[in-house]
């Protein structure tokens, strides 16, 4: 069976010389290469970037050592054993402990120093440890940190993402194939409703039924205390993540799947389609081959950057729900600069988008036919 | 109309499903609970009244009430200060609070000058002008409207709800009548000082040199303060300053008023505030710490230039150097007055903080803290209709930080919960900070003759003697190298006295207790802690640690020795030049805790070979693991180390301390502790009224078990569930003739009982006349239980004068640190031709 679209393919599918697929090899080695240095690049100075801008250029470090002075004098002040000593022998030990604070956060050394040794663990990815924060578990080690809270994120984000990302596809292919009908109108009515944040609905679901109804629960990720059974666990959680995914749901559904619908309708309209139509080609093959196909590296871009948006969590849904994930983590670790942790936080989520860039590059290839390096057969 | 049908459906739908779940009951329970007359009595029931304690994660205030009310916490520990939360708390019907003290705002004045680094004139580093700020303030404005009730007027540079406070009454009423809300006496000083200073009133801003006087109020932004910032800058503007308002944020205003130079003039007025955690009944610090360059040294304080007198006087109350508590008093009174004419702080009020819980919930509570700085929760948190169940306690912050009992988590939440896990060998009094037994039968409290002491309760005893001298063969500090103890005899061969000796006697069978993991207590449990405090401070020891090195010095330069009078019952001698204002607090300081050894000799063995630190430094400087005995990483370690424990019947310092184990003691320990640990997954074993039953970290739940063996009645701290502060009502005539010596009657209750006579610590009254002025002071008199009688002399009345006058009482319980006051507005009015005339009684 063939098709408009086959025949346009097919010229660019024509059997290569061995010559010419050793070019195409040089070639492609070439782009990747040249696509991998840029992209680490990019993640460089990016990071670096970060490193900058979490620490305001250096001058974090006078607050931070204002900090250790201020809370240090306030330990001792608050403590009856210094009491009676001397002001100038309690200054001492202040002193003593302040000096000590500042070597073990290396405030003593210049920051640009800092900013190199932050910038190559980094990109090493040798994470290292935080300066403030602990794992939920009393680990110092950065990795420990992020991994401890990236299984919550991941579960309620990902539940989210997913559901919200294939209801809105199918939904908006149903809608984009009846293009002014009521359900399509009710649709688009709602699509502002998605102005609100994910957080907004969830108050009001809290409200309406963890306190109001008392049907699930308010917050938190398991019941307190947590069930002792695997099974009763999991259930628990699964109960725990229904207001959390229905807020954000509700927050997204609707949007997205005007968005889709529109961008269906676009390439609904588009001549081969009509073409297709005009040939009497059922309906569910005119959308698998005439709009899905073609649409396919838009749709795997967006899926694969929701991927990566889970990492960094949602920091006010999260505190709205209790959740512990890495938004709640990434709040902390900036209330407290804790910089490892949040450059830790930014080289993963920077190599995750360099790597799936690189990746869509890959998939863009596969998917279309009409990408071709440069200098290739047009 | 089809589609519009549909919706319907749906929403019904929604509905049916939502009503189907709570019929099916997969919702939470909402327990019910009618109010009961009185407490389910405790019967025989020992240790803990719950069965347990389930601690979770909620950092949201404005829910706490849907969340006690829908059952799912029954008590938040954090105190809440919002006015609107505090609304929604007291209409409820199932949620109660108490209050805690213990937060104060105060307005931190800028006094460097007199001109700025850049030429600009300072009013503020005229002390006159700082002083006429405390007229110019109305706190009861601030603490009324802007606190929205939750706070109370303070003006003083002590805490209204500490002890410190109830005992210099008349100086503190006195002062806070000098001091109270006058605008137009403020006007009329900071006018009359700015005049002097060269300022000029210019379309009724002032100015300087031709230049407008910009004064900038730091303001921060976290919390009521900002409303705090906004009523000062308003009241600056109405007296002519051009007021610039600075909102930031604790970080960023740290960085401009601590950190920064104050010559620079970058502020002149911060909106501050100040935080205690417990009942602090010596409060002669602050004068130093608030007025004088040794506070601190930062550039703030360094500008500060306290009159002499003031600096003197701070400096010896800091020192305690006072020969008597009546000095101190009068030494107290004078830094305060002259405090108030310094003024670099103006105090504004004392905050008020709202723990909830449930109706049915009751709990010691720290009249400063609150729960998280109480030391009886754990000993007193109940259902008041039962005995037993298990109760939800919501904590902003958990596990925060790794748990070990040498230099863990510090933090408040963590401690708290720490506190319910062990049982101290005596107890703060939430109410006066005061320490009762609770390991301990007596203590005796031996002080030289010099040292100013007050002793408060009955069951410790003080005696003064011209000279203590410490035996030889007392232990006073360790050898590392050799492992054993140094005795006095070999410290100080020419002999040494101390300024304090305190003995102790615990209670009969002290040792027969046991840990949490059914393993008997020994003498090792005491001594391993005391051998670890010296290993940690000496460097040539593995487990020197650098972190400790202040609290280690400060112990040694005042420790003179300890030694074993006896061991049945356990009785030690502790010599010490520290000394406290309360013989209460010399012995609690003095008295020495149990921990488990085989516990801390497996942590100790981790630490020794560099895998894990006790301290957070030097886990960072060593680039290893801070040690949690609870949860995590160090886990596995401890495990490991257990084991080569176990295999090796390891009992550290074993040339000291295996003639103070019981033979098989050793094995049985680490087989218990393996069975602990195999069990519950941690190694926190400890005495308290629970134990630590499982810790759940990313969920954020701790959960606590009572523990059955503990030897106490359940109700034995329960009377300390409810501050008994004293209710005063004043009746008396409202118009008094001169001549007459009129009697007025001063009613004490709590809970609408009569206080005991005896349960009263004092009832002064003070007699003010229209001017505010003190004209007579003296104590009330008892005619019975609640009922007492300040009876005035002629004399006094003449001195009033003719007009508007007060009588002010003061009353301190012995049950509470915080003193009730009471006033009695009346008349004097001429004497009545021809003799006197009965008047009319009324009630005030």
């Amino acid at each position: 069976m063939t098709d408009s679209a086959d025949k346009l393919a097919a010229p660019y599918a024509a059997p290569r010389s061995t010559g010419g697929l050793l070019t195409d090899i040089k070639r492609i080695a070439t782009f990747t290469i040249m696509r991998l240095v840029a992209l680490f690049v990019t993640v460089i100075i990016g990071v670096y970037l970060a490193i900058l801008v979490a620490n305001m250029g250096g001058q974090v470090d006078q607050l931070r050592i204002v900090q250790i002075e201020s809370g240090i004098a306030e330990r001792f002040r608050a403590d009856p054993a210094f009491f009676d000593l001397p002001s100038e022998q309690r200054q001492a030990l202040i002193d003593t402990q302040v000096q000590m604070e500042i070597e073990r956060l290396r405030l003593d050394q210049p920051f640009i120093r800092r900013s190199v040794d932050y910038l190559v663990q980094a990109i090493s990815l040798n994470l290292g440890r935080a300066e403030q924060l602990h794992s939920d578990a009393g680990s110092r080690q950065v990795r420990d940190i992020i991994v401890e809270r990236l299984p919550a994120t991941l579960l309620l984000f990902g539940t989210a993402n997913f559901l919200i990302f294939f209801t809105s596809i199918f939904a908006a292919l149903y809608l984009s194939r009846r293009y002014g009908s009521g359900l399509d109108r009710a649709v688009i009515g709602l699509a502002p409703s998605s102005a609100a944040p994910p957080w907004f609905y969830g108050i009001f679901l809290i409200l309406i039924f963890a306190f109001l109804l008392g049907a699930l629960p308010h917050g938190g990720m398991v019941d307190v205390p947590p069930p002792e059974g695997r099974l009763a666990y999991a259930a628990s959680v699964l109960r725990h993540m229904i207001l959390p995914v229905t807020a954000m749901f509700v927050a997204s559904i609707f949007i997205s799947i005007y968005s889709w619908r529109t961008f269906f309708l676009i390439h609904s309209s588009e001549d081969y389609v009509e073409m297709a139509r005009a040939k009497g080609l059922p309906g569910r093959l005119i959308e698998q081959r005439y709009i899905l196909r073609p649409t396919l590296p838009p749709i795997v871009t967006s899926f694969a950057l929701s991927l990566i948006g889970l990492w960094s969590g949602a920091i006010i849904t999260e505190r709205v729900f209790n959740w512990p994930g890495v938004g709640t983590l990434l709040f902390q670790a900036i209330g407290q600069t804790d910089t490892p942790v949040i450059i830790g936080s930014v080289v993963i989520f920077a190599y995750l988008l360099a790597l799936t860039v690189f990746l869509l590059d890959v998939v863009y290839a596969v998917l279309d036919p009409r990408v071709r390096l440069a200098g290739g057969a047009r | 109309m089809g589609r519009a049908k549909r919706l319907v459906l749906v929403a019904v739908g929604v509905v049916a499903i939502v009503a189907a779940w709570q019929l099916i009951g997969t919702g939470e329970q909402r327990p019910a609970w009618t109010p009961v007359a009185e407490d389910a009595p405790v019967g025989d029931r020992r240790g803990a009244l719950l069965d347990q304690v389930v601690f979770t994660l909620e950092q949201d205030p404005g829910r706490i009430t849907d969340l006690i009310e829908g059952g799912a916490i029954q008590m938040f520990a954090q105190g809440i200060t919002n006015a609107t939360v505090f609304r929604r708390i007291r209409d409820s019907e199932l949620v109660e609070y108490d209050i805690a003290y213990g937060s104060s705002a105060e307005l931190t004045i800028n006094p460097a000058g007199p001109t700025f680094n850049d030429g600009r004139l300072n009013p503020f580093h005229v002390p006159e002008i700082r002083e006429a700020l405390n007229w110019l303030v109305d706190r009861r404005y601030v603490a009324e409207e802007l606190y929205g009730g939750l706070a109370v007027p303070r003006y003083l540079p002590i805490n209204t709800a500490f002890p410190d406070y109830a005992r210099l009454a008349e100086v503190a009423r006195t002062l806070e009548l000098r001091y109270r809300h006058d605008p137009e006496r403020a006007h009329a000083v900071i006018e009359s000082h700015m005049e002097r200073l060269g300022a000029r009133r210019e379309a009724g801003f002032w100015t300087h040199d031709g230049i407008p006087i910009r004064v900038s109020v730091l303001i921060r932004t976290d919390d009521e303060r900002r409303r705090v910032g906004d009523y000062i800058s308003n009241l600056l503007e109405e007296l002519g300053f051009r007021v610039e308002r600075l909102y930031r944020a604790a970080d960023e205003a740290s960085r401009i008023w601590i950190a920064g130079d104050p010559m620079d003039g970058r502020w002149h007025v911060y909106t501050g505030g100040w935080v205690a955690l417990l009942v602090n009944r010596d409060l002669a610090e602050n004068l130093n710490y608030y007025y004088t360059p040794r506070g601190r040294p930062e550039p703030l304080w360094q500008t500060y230039e306290p009159d002499p007198e003031l600096d003197t006087l701070a400096e010896r109350l800091m020192r305690r150097d006072y020969a008597s508590w009546d000095e101190r008093q009068e030494m107290m009174a004078r830094g305060i007055e002259l405090a108030m004419q310094d003024s670099v702080r103006v105090w504004l009020t004392d905050q008020i903080n709202i723990l909830a819980r449930h109706r049915n919930v009751s709990v010691a509570a720290d009249l400063a803290g609150g729960v998280v700085a109480s030391a009886l929760w754990g000993y007193t948190l109940r259902y008041r209709d039962r005995v037993g169940g298990s109760a939800t306690v919501g904590l902003t912050n958990l596990l925060t930080e790794p748990w070990n009992p040498i230099a863990g988590s510090n933090w408040v939440f963590d401690n708290m919960m720490m506190r319910g896990l062990t049982d101290s060998a005596l107890l703060p009094d939430p109410f006066t900070g005061l320490f009762w037994p609770q390991r301990i039968e007596s203590a005796e409290v031996a002080v030289q003759e010099d040292v100013p002491v007050i002793q408060t309760h009955d069951w410790l005893t003080v005696e003064r003697v011209p000279e203590i001298a410490v035996p030889a063969d007392a232990w006073v500090d360790w050898d590392v190298e050799e492992q054993r103890w140094i005795t006095v005899g070999e410290k100080f061969p020419e002999g040494v006295t101390s300024r304090t000796r305190v003995r102790v006697r615990y209670e009969p069978e002290y040792l027969q207790r046991r840990w949490h993991d059914g393993t008997q207590y020994s003498l090792a449990d005491l001594l391993l802690p005391w051998i670890l405090t010296f290993e940690r401070a000496d460097p040539a020891s593995p487990l020197f640690d650098a972190a400790d090195a202040p609290s280690i010095e400060v112990f040694k330069r005042h420790f003179r020795g300890r030694r074993i009078v006896s061991t049945d019952p356990l009785v030690l001698e502790i010599y010490s030049d520290q000394i406290y204002p309360d013989a209460e607090w010399i012995a609690n300081a003095r008295t020495p805790d149990v921990a488990p050894w085989h516990t801390l000799a497996v942590a100790m063995r981790a630490e020794m070979q560099g895998e894990l630190a006790f301290s957070s430094n030097k886990a960072d400087r060593n680039q290893i693991g801070w040690m949690s005995m609870v949860a995590g990483p160090s886990l596995g370690i401890l495990e490991r180390h257990l084991q080569a424990a176990r295999e090796r019947h390891h009992l550290p310092f074993a040339n000291v301390l295996r003639d103070y184990v019981r033979p098989g003691e050793i094995e049985a320990r680490y087989a218990a502790l393996a069975q602990w640990y195999a069990q519950r997954r941690h190694f926190w074993v400890d005495n308290g009224p629970f134990y630590l039953h499982s810790v759940h970290p990313v969920e954020r739940t701790v959960v606590f078990r009572r523990f059955e063996d503990f030897p106490d009645p359940a109700d034995k701290w329960l009377r300390f569930t409810e501050p008994r502060i004293p209710a005063l009502d004043i009746g008396g005539p409202m118009v008094v003739r001169k001549g007459e010596a009129p009697a007025f009657e001063v009613d004490i209750s709590f809970n609408g009982e009569r206080y005991p006579v005896e349960d009263i610590e004092r009832a002064r009254y003070l007699l003010f006349d229209g001017r505010g002025q003190l004209v007579a002071e003296g104590d009330a008199e008892p005619v019975g239980d609640g009922r007492w009688v300040v009876a005035l002399e002629a004399a006094d009345v003449e001195r009033l004068g003719v007009g508007a006058s007060s009588l002010e009482v003061a009353v301190t319980s012995v049950h509470v640190a915080l003193p009730t006051f009471a006033s009695h507005g009346f008349a004097v009015v001429p004497a009545a031709p021809g003799g006197h005339r009965e008047l009319t009684q009324n009630d005030g």
